[in-house]
């Protein structure tokens, strides 16, 4: 659905994004995450055909960004909910959609139906005529989430969907959300909320100027950590570390406040093997798990990592 | 390349109509400069003048002259003539009593109890004397009639009436200044502009949208007014002049050529205006600045130093012509896409 070769953006002397290359599979949720000025909404603005790219290029549903013609088409087919809902105040929430829905030019009928049907989605369409300008935060973002969908877009740009909104308002985005990922929709979002990617999205991609990773959100924490079983035995300070060098698939063996962590290829697999060798050497087994890494503390270790690099 | 629909230029300016409609602010502007520029104005310059007007002399003064001598011709110079009749003279340094002019010139004269016609006066004196058709330089009158020639309440009359051509060619300027300044910065204060950049539109149809959701209700206004005004205007100056003054040519080009060019000049400076300022005032305080060369050409006319006769106008008409195409191709590259979204602050 999205394919960049080599994307870049420069502003001037500044570098915006550079050398950015993703392969985005229709139906996947992408999730884009960055700290503030990594060139997220320069990306999305890219691939919406907003603005143009300095170098590289990129595709939407085989349409080539570039090309003026394409990029009107691009803009038919995708929905873009941008970091502040921009919406018209003093219009009601039903002709905010209206307007919307006659410029992606749906058919009057579908259109009635359409706003209908996602006002009362977003639980919204008791107010529909009522003035934006009077509506909270989380309701003018559910209508700029609507605005978003009212051409039932292929493809979805969300940036910050759920930015400086409550924790309810937040799940009411997060689950209609989920809503439009199990309707098969392809999405792209960008994202500060560390918590929001790992449950929305299938993959990831973490971008500060150029593409520092990407991949699956278990997969990042195993690349980046490795993966863990971690044991709590009793009098585990008495036990020799190294008698259980020889275990099948072990990377390293360490005893920290959690416990011992064994660092091995495949926990799951070794997990027997490794009890057992504990009994063997008269330990107490008290509790074995698989140690998972959040989102967070990958995000933080690649941020981390590369701004050492650059120090 | 791709046509600009009309559908979406109009769907784009009846957004802006709604919007419109729920500010006070610009109905307001919209309703009562207007009212108060075309109606309530009007009265106020136009009645003292018109109230205090006298009827025009169309009848000669009896002076009972009867002249006994003829001169035809030629020049005179000096000298005192009484009842004579002169056709065709140039005359200098005389002093004239109860004699007949006709088709003279006459330089350091004093004329008394005489008709003079079809000729003309220049550093004289003239004490009661009917002057019919006669051009005049530094003359002093005294108890004389002037015949065929509008009063001084005429004269005022239609220069204030001139005057009040002004209004109507700042109306369809000043209104943009006060919509454009919403509509353009507002959007952009909102943040509502990268969504509707988003939309499959090209940047001419959101310009075009938006020109025309300001271009409409600024000549609607002024066109709506002319016709208030034009009444009140024949009402008040009417009998004074014994014709009905308006509509006639000249105005109808101000009103229906000048203005909507003016208005175009307007909403298009307003826009590159709206690309690099952030607040509503600013805009409106910047976009005002439109209005001068509109004044400093009525100013020019006022003084006398053009007329606002009809070749002047149409003149000025495509002046403004060539000035709507160089800032309408600014305002194309000033309202792109990449420009709003990268540059515009």
């Amino acid at each position: 659905m999205i394919k960049t070769r080599a994307l870049g953006r420069r502003f001037g002397a500044t570098v915006a994004v550079e050398d950015l290359s993703l392969n985005i599979k229709k139906g996947e949720v992408f999730g884009l995450l960055g700290p503030n000025g990594a060139g997220k909404t320069t990306t999305v603005r890219m691939l919406c055909g907003l603005i143009s790219l300095s170098s590289g290029e990129a595709y939407i549903d085989g349409l080539d960004v570039k090309d003026p013609e394409q990029r009107l088409r691009i803009r038919g087919m995708i929905g873009l909910l941008p970091e502040s809902p921009g919406l018209y105040e003093s219009l009601s929430a039903y002709r905010n959609l209206d307007f919307y829905a006659k410029l992606y030019g749906c058919d009057p009928k579908c259109r009635k139906e359409r706003i209908k049907e996602l006002l009362q989605a977003l639980e919204l369409w008791d107010r529909r005529d009522q003035p934006v300008a009077g509506f909270s935060k989380g309701m003018k973002q559910k209508i700029a989430i609507a605005r978003a969908l009212v051409h039932e877009p292929k493809l979805l740009f969300l940036d910050e969907p759920t930015s400086g909104l409550d924790p309810s308002a937040s799940v009411t985005v997060r689950n209609y959300l989920l809503d439009l990922k199990k309707e098969g929709r392809t999405i792209f979002l960008n994202t500060h909320n560390l918590d929001e990617a790992e449950r929305l999205c299938d993959r990831i991609a973490v971008l500060n100027t150029r593409l520092l990773a990407m991949g699956r959100p278990n997969e990042l924490a195993q690349d980046y950590f490795g993966r863990h079983l971690l044991v709590q035995v009793k009098e585990q300070e008495t036990l020799d570390l190294s008698r259980f060098n020889d275990i099948p698939g072990l990377v390293k063996v360490t005893l920290g406040s959690e416990g011992l962590c064994f660092t091995l290829d495949d926990p799951q697999l070794r997990a027997p093997e490794v009890v057992r060798r504990l009994i063997r050497e008269g330990a107490e087994v008290q509790q074995v798990y698989e140690s998972r890494k959040s989102l967070e503390d990958v995000y933080l270790r690649i941020i981390g990592g590369e701004e050492n690099a650059s120090r | 390349m791709r046509r600009t629909r009309p559908d979406k230029v109009w769907t784009i300016a009846l957004k802006e109509f709604s919007e419109f409609r729920r500010n006070r602010y610009i109905v307001y502007s919209l309703i009562l400069m207007p009212l108060i520029m075309t109606t309530i104005l009007p009265m106020v310059y136009l009645l003292p003048v018109a109230s205090f007007a006298s009827d025009p002399p169309d009848e000669p003064m009896d002076l009972g002259i009867e002249t006994i001598e003829i001169v035809y011709g030629g020049t005179v110079q000096n000298g005192y003539y009484n009842r004579t009749l002169f056709i065709g003279v140039t005359l200098g340094n005389i002093v004239a009593l109860s004699c007949r002019f006709v088709d003279c010139e006459m330089n350091y004269c004093l004329l008394r109890n005489s008709d003079i016609s079809d000729s003309s006066l220049s550093e004289c004196v003239v004490d009661r004397c009917n002057l019919d058709n006669v051009s005049r330089f530094n003359v002093s009158l005294k108890d004389s009639r002037v015949l065929g020639e509008p009063t001084e309440a005429e004269s005022t009359l239609l220069l204030l009436l001139d005057a009040q051509m002004l209004f109507f060619t700042l109306i369809p300027t000043i209104l943009p200044t006060i919509i454009a300044s919403y509509t353009l910065v507002g959007e952009k204060l909102n943040r509502s502009l990268e969504p509707l950049l988003a939309t499959p539109t090209s940047d001419l149809e959101i310009l075009t949208g938006k020109v025309v959701s300001i271009l409409l209700p600024s000549m609607l206004v002024t066109w709506i007014c002319f016709v208030p005004f034009v009444i009140i205007v024949n009402l008040i100056a009417g009998p004074v002049l014994d014709y009905l003054p308006l509509p006639d040519l000249t105005w109808l080009v101000v009103v229906f050529l000048l203005g909507p060019l003016f208005c175009l000049v307007s909403i298009l400076g307003n826009v590159i205006i709206s690309s690099r300022v952030n607040d509503v005032r600013s805009a409106q305080q910047l976009g005002s600045l439109v209005v001068l060369p509109i004044v400093g050409f009525f100013a020019v006319a006022l003084i006398g130093v053009i007329s606002l006769t009809l070749p002047y106008l149409l003149a000025f008409a495509l002046v403004m012509v060539c000035v709507d195409i160089i800032l309408f191709y600014l305002a194309t590259r000033i309202f792109g896409r990449e420009e709003i979204l990268v540059r515009w602050r």
